[in-house]
């Protein structure tokens, strides 16, 4: 069993994390201009400050970024403890796929539609798969 | 005590997906005591916009789990580096058992009782653990 079969769903989390950041910048920065923005005179703002001015559906790109930098912080730790310990292979990284596979979706879900249930739903479902992570991680170093 | 640096990481990963489980609890009782029908919400709705209808005990919950996903992160790079960098030794496995018993009390001092001092102080003394930890794997990885 490749017990490193675990760092594909890291490596494409990651990478899809920035094709996220590239979405961002796409549609805010044209954003930014039609709302007459210049950024070349802004001291000290913060991109939550644009909230308020440019249309929702440009800061939902900023939003699923800044998830983006949230739980799958944790899915990166968990993960690459599982390989350095040998527990990277097999179900590990089938659940490691799924969470990716969700994670994915829900961007899909958060910068489109952005239908709260929806996206909640496949929020709970990501983060079981990341729970039955944890918890093997848990079973790996803790108990055996 | 296990023998392993990752150990203290592996539970506080689990326990952050504990304080998730707290906060789902939660802020479901009490959206629905507040008569807020999420398949009704607004497209683009964040929990944070909950937070002005909501009871502050029930914010403190999902407070620490944005917390978990901050500092956190460090620690987790942070022992990783060790591990793989021949670092792990009784000390830095004791300040990272120590880090992560003192995130498990801070975050249930945020979620019930919540007195700012008591929290700063138990923030404070994680810190220290991390910042200890952080100067060791420096060293180990140069070194």
């Amino acid at each position: 069993m490749d017990t490193n079969a675990i760092l594909g769903p890291v490596a494409t989390l990651a990478l899809w994390s920035m094709i996220i950041w590239v979405w961002m910048y796409a549609t805010r920065i044209p954003a930014m201009q039609r709302a007459k923005i210049d950024a070349k005179n802004l001291v000290g703002t913060t991109g939550r400050g644009l909230d308020e001015v440019l249309p929702p559906e440009v800061q939902w790109k900023a939003h699923n970024y800044n998830h983006l930098m949230e739980q799958p912080t944790v899915f990166y730790a968990v993960a690459l403890a599982l390989a350095v310990g040998g527990m990277g292979g097999g179900l590990n990284a089938q659940l490691a796929w799924a969470y990716v596979a969700l994670r994915i979706v829900h961007s899909l879900i958060q910068v489109t539609v952005n239908r709260v249930l929806w996206r909640f739903a496949v929020f709970a479902l990501a983060s079981l798969a990341l729970l039955a992570l944890c918890v093997h991680a848990f079973m790996g170093f803790v108990l055996h | 005590m296990p023998e392993n640096l990752l150990a203290p990481g592996a539970v506080l990963a689990l326990w952050t997906l504990v304080m998730l489980g707290w906060l789902a609890v939660s802020r479901g009782a009490a959206v629905k005591k507040a008569g807020i029908d999420i398949s009704k919400a607004q497209p683009g709705g964040r929990g944070a916009d909950l937070e002005p209808a909501l009871p502050p005990s029930a914010n403190w919950k999902s407070h620490n789990y944005t917390h978990l996903l901050e500092q956190p992160t460090l620690f987790y790079a942070v022992i990783v580096f060790l591990h793989l960098s021949g670092g792990s030794t009784d000390l830095t496995r004791g300040l990272a058992w120590a880090y992560v018993i003192l995130r498990i009390v801070h975050s249930i001092w945020q979620a019930t009782v919540n007195r700012l001092p008591v929290r700063f102080a138990i923030f404070m003394a994680s810190t220290v653990c991390l910042i200890v930890l952080a100067v060791l794997a420096v060293i180990a990885t140069l070194g």
